[in-house]
């Protein structure tokens, strides 16, 4: 198969030879290097690459990806980072309106009637920068004889990969895991890896968060190699039973199609710190399962104590030689709805949350783990229990940190599509996508079906997030099927069928709105409601903000239905930039790169300052979400 | 304890009223309408005479709801409400204002009990309206200011209601009894009360410079400065200044720029370099708001209105506090 520019204008073409999306686990060759957490199954690209820029898909160097191509023209960037912080393409911030608002006439493609596809929209796209990164590795020895898979943990927002000069895949979805086998393709000695990487596609339709528009590999690249038998993923449902005290463990594992030819073994153990509760031994299968594990006082996992036990499952050649281990954290817990309540572990769950973006002055949104571990330390510090990841799945270590630390999160899909519904403030849904197109069904419920898999065996994750702010039709109802026929143990939401709501029976467990005045909540939960309350963004710290937020706590006294939500939001983004007429320096907005049509300094809306220094504000979330951190 | 036989001299100038004691001396301009110097232990306090302070630099949920298009008039108010009338009492009784030629019949030792300078603004509205500022000086040196603001029917919300005091060089910080970091009405109760310390005069970071600072209900509040712009006056020791509460705490903020100078800049690094000190006490503070900054008002409770009269007082410590 051979890249084409066309899929770049086709909703229908999201994927390209990816491999399946699958559980974010780690595996590792030893016990020791699982306690290491260092697999050396494992070979990091991050670090420097050679970079060429283009300003449009028709200036850029077309069969760079040929080993034998003239790459003379190639400078460095470094990766994981944006292109845009790399000094190549201008930054932008825009809100609503998409980036293209002024310079090009738009519309998604199949929508008010469209039966051409709008063929060229994007391959042919006078803003559609391009960035051809190249990478030169050998393989490590550790990873020689095996079948090698490369992981992009993020690329922005539309990716080709060549290997040596073979075309290998196509992914967009910015936010989620792209994965491919580059088996086939390996070679010994040097290996050229090469990556295409487009600022615009369809997927800028369903990707207009009001964030800066950034375009690059901003996240971690590796490959990874698999051992002939292996754990492509796994799922864990550690539920509870009525009586809460009674744990319930269930895991499915799905291995390689030939797993039980191989005369390899599985063996599973869960244990808590102290005792084994299970510790197992199966022929390995394609699909393994262990059913109803009972486990008795089991010890429930939430936010103040935030207990998870150890799940290890080692897979063991006909010889019984280890060939990888895979560890998991599992926490039990209960995620349900009692008598229209969002009830955890039986008691009425109250969400002191906040919104977070992924987000460094420095860096923009690759983010570092040092940052991660930060903002938990103000979670903690300020009684802050629940994090929504608006509006994209967020960096995978995210998530572990939230099952350790005992944050609850609201795990989102990446999904915007803000301009094509609101104008101007005013509803008007004419070009809106995805709504019920089939065109863009696919890439839509694509998206959720890589945040679920991908995150499904994190206790911390309680709800699934269908996306934010792009109205409702047939094709967020079907994402929203999409979770609950995979998932029975959790809830979703969804603010935007609020928008819509001949669509409510379908969409959204919960009744979430976002920046409605106390006093309309109030009108809603005196109503008969038939839904839990969430504010899924309230308080918008935008500036010298955050005033009066007892009037939306006390609602927790007096409404059980009410359940608290998600500030807006935890940090501001604004870059820091040498200033061009002191060179100290400073942190720049919207607006500050001659960048047109701007939304200016509405990104700065965070509970801390984009250098993640405190604003004044804080100490009152601390008071009240301590008030009720129960 | 205070020297209780210790009087107040009374200088009945042709142009000000100055007021002296042991370690203090007053001028008051009849010709700038309000207190030019406040001089203590040598060191002058006071760079331009205080005035009323009606506007506070835009925040974003102001911008968001259209309160400052709503309440410009008091911008130009803040900035240009004349003195327009002035008032002096000797001992409790108002006597014929002192100037030329009225003043003939003082002598260079004249004395008092208390002095009150009361100072009458009319402000640049429309309807406009007037507010008071009294200053009561005893022979200790401290300086009771009672201000009244007079409500007037169709006038917009006030954005703050204050008296900004402007200090010739910046502050090396300032200490105050209060509540903890920067607290507004509708956004006090995670205020830790306490004694803090701030140094320097730090302006929040807000990506548009904006209201900022506000220190609500706060019993006293000390500001310390090093230097002067007296240029016979090398000497580098910090000295201070005490704002106490009257009856019940005030409001404050110490930054070194006014409403206006905040408001004006789109990024901190536009403000200007740090020189001065503005003091403001303020007897009453709208809300910040945070339903959202696209139009949703401050809570109704958190307003200020405009048809409703206000009064407020604090104290300046004496030389013997």
């Amino acid at each position: 198969m051979q890249a084409d520019l066309k899929w770049l204008d086709d909703p229908q073409t999201y994927r390209v030879n990816q491999l399946p999306a699958h559980s974010d686990h780690h595996y590792y060759r030893t016990v020791a290097e699982m306690q290491a957490q260092q697999s050396s199954f494992v070979q990091s690209l991050d670090g420097t690459w050679q970079f060429a820029f283009a300003p449009t898909p028709q200036e850029r160097p077309v069969g760079f990806e040929q080993p034998d191509a003239d790459h003379q023209n190639f400078g460095d960037i470094q990766v994981p980072g944006h292109i845009e912080l790399a000094g190549y393409g201008q930054l932008h911030y825009t809100n609503t309106l998409y980036p293209w608002e002024g310079k090009l006439y738009r519309r998604p493609a199949y929508t008010l009637g469209d039966t051409t596809g709008m063929p060229g929209m994007f391959s042919a796209g006078p803003d559609n920068t391009v960035g051809a990164y190249l990478k030169t590795f050998t393989l490590s020895p550790k990873l020689r004889d095996h079948r090698v898979v490369i992981q992009f943990d993020g690329v922005e927002e539309a990716m080709y990969l060549w290997l040596n000069g073979h075309f290998v895949g196509y992914a967009e979805d910015s936010f989620s895991q792209s994965e491919f086998d580059l088996t086939p393709y390996l070679q010994t000695g040097e290996n050229l890896l090469a990556v295409e990487v487009f600022k615009r596609s369809t997927a800028a339709f369903l990707e207009d968060q009001d964030f800066f528009r950034f375009s690059g590999i901003f996240r971690s690249v590796r490959l990874v190699a698999q051992p002939t038998v292996h754990v492509n993923d796994l799922t864990i449902r550690a539920n509870v039973l009525d009586d809460l005290t009674t744990g319930d463990f269930n895991l499915t594992l799905a291995l390689n199609d030939d797993a039980g030819q191989s005369g390899a073994q599985i063996k599973t153990i869960l244990h808590a710190a102290d005792r084994v509760l299970l510790n197992q031994t199966v022929p390995a299968q394609a699909e393994v399962t262990i059913q109803h594990v009972p486990v008795p006082n089991v010890h429930l996992w939430d936010h103040h104590d935030p207990y998870l036990y150890q799940l290890q499952v080692e897979v063991l050649d006909a010889e019984g030689h280890l060939l990888e281990v895979v560890p998991y954290d599992v926490g039990f817990r209960r995620i349900e709805l009692k008598d229209k309540v969002m009830c955890l572990n039986g008691h009425r769950l109250i969400l002191n949350g906040v919104n977070r973006h992924e987000w460094d002055a420095k860096r923009g949104r690759s983010v570092t783990v040092a940052d991660m571990q930060y903002d938990l330390q103000v979670f903690k510090q300020h009684h802050i229990n629940a994090v929504r990841t608006c509006h994209y799945p967020d960096q995978i270590d995210w998530y572990y940190l939230c099952d350790r630390n005992g944050i609850y999160m609201m795990a989102e899909n990446n999904l915007e599509t803000h301009g094509t519904w609101q104008k101007m403030g005013a509803v008007e849904p004419s070009d809106n996508v995805p709504g019920s197109l089939p065109q863009w069904r696919g890439a839509v419920v694509d998206r959720a079906r890589s945040n679920y898999q991908a995150f499904k065996n994190h206790p911390a994750v309680l709800f699934w997030s269908l996306g934010n702010e792009s109205y409702a039709g047939d094709d967020i109802a079907a994402m929203d099927r999409y979770y609950h026929e995979h998932d029975e143990t959790r809830l979703t939401h969804y603010e935007g069928v609020c928008r819509n709501r001949a669509y409510e029976d379908q969409i959204s467990d919960m009744e979430s709105m976002m920046y409605d005045p106390p006093k309309v909540i109030r009108e809603y939960l005196d109503n008969d409601p038939q839904k839990p309350f969430v504010n899924c963004e309230y308080m918008h710290d935008m500036g010298n903000s955050l005033g009066g937020m007892n009037s939306y706590t006390d609602l927790i006294d007096q409404y059980p239905m009410y359940q608290g939500g998600f500030i807006w939001d935890y940090i501001d983004q604004a870059l820091l930039i040498n200033d061009e007429v002191t060179g100290q320096p400073v942190l720049r907005y919207g607006g500050d790169f001659d960048d047109r049509h701007s939304d200016y300094e509405f990104s700065g809306d965070g509970l801390l300052f984009a250098d993640r220094t405190p604003k004044p504000a804080l100490q009152e979330v601390s008071y009240y979400y301590g008030k009720y951190d129960r | 304890m205070a020297n209780t036989t210790a009087k107040l001299h009374v200088v009945y100038g042709d142009g000000t009223l100055g007021l002296h004691g042991e370690g203090f001396q007053y001028i008051f301009s009849y010709e700038r309408g309000g207190l030019e110097s406040l001089k203590r232990d040598g060191k002058e306090w006071l760079y331009r005479v205080p005035k009323p302070t009606f506007w506070r630099a835009t925040t974003d949920n102001d911008r968001g709801n259209r309160f400052s298009e709503k309440s410009a008039m008091w911008l130009g108010a803040d900035l240009f409400s004349p003195c327009t009338d002035i008032e002096v009492a000797v001992n409790g009784q108002v006597i014929t204002l002192p100037i030329a030629p009225e003043n003939n019949r003082y002598s260079d030792h004249e004395t008092a009990d208390k002095v009150t300078i009361r100072f009458t603004y009319t402000t640049t509205t429309v309807p406009a309206t007037t507010m008071t500022v009294s200053y009561t000086v005893d022979a200790t040196g401290e300086i009771r200011v009672q201000a009244h603001f007079n409500g007037q029917a169709g006038l917009p919300e006030l954005p703050a209601l204050g008296i900004r005091f402007s200090m010739p060089t910046a502050a090396q910080g300032f200490t105050y009894r209060g509540l903890s970091g920067e607290t507004y009405p509708d956004r006090m109760a995670g205020g830790q009360p306490g004694d803090y310390q701030v140094t320097g005069l730090p302006v929040t970071p807000y990506m548009v410079p904006q209201e900022c600072g506000m220190h609500m209900a706060t019993e006293r509040a000390t500001v310390t400065r090093a230097i002067t712009l007296n240029n016979a006056d090398p000497d580098t020791e910090p000295f201070s200044l005490t704002f106490k509460q009257a009856g019940t705490p005030f409001n404050f903020s110490c930054l070194p720029y006014t409403a206006e100078e905040l408001e004006n800049a789109t990024h901190i690094e536009e403000l200007p370099l740090l020189r001065r000190t503005v003091f403001t006490v303020f007897g009453a503070v709208r809300g910040v708001g945070g339903i959202d900054s696209w139009g949703a008002d401050v809570e109704a409770k958190y307003h200020l209105p405009a048809d409703r009269d206000y009064d407020f007082e604090f104290v300046i410590a004496g030389t013997q506090d």
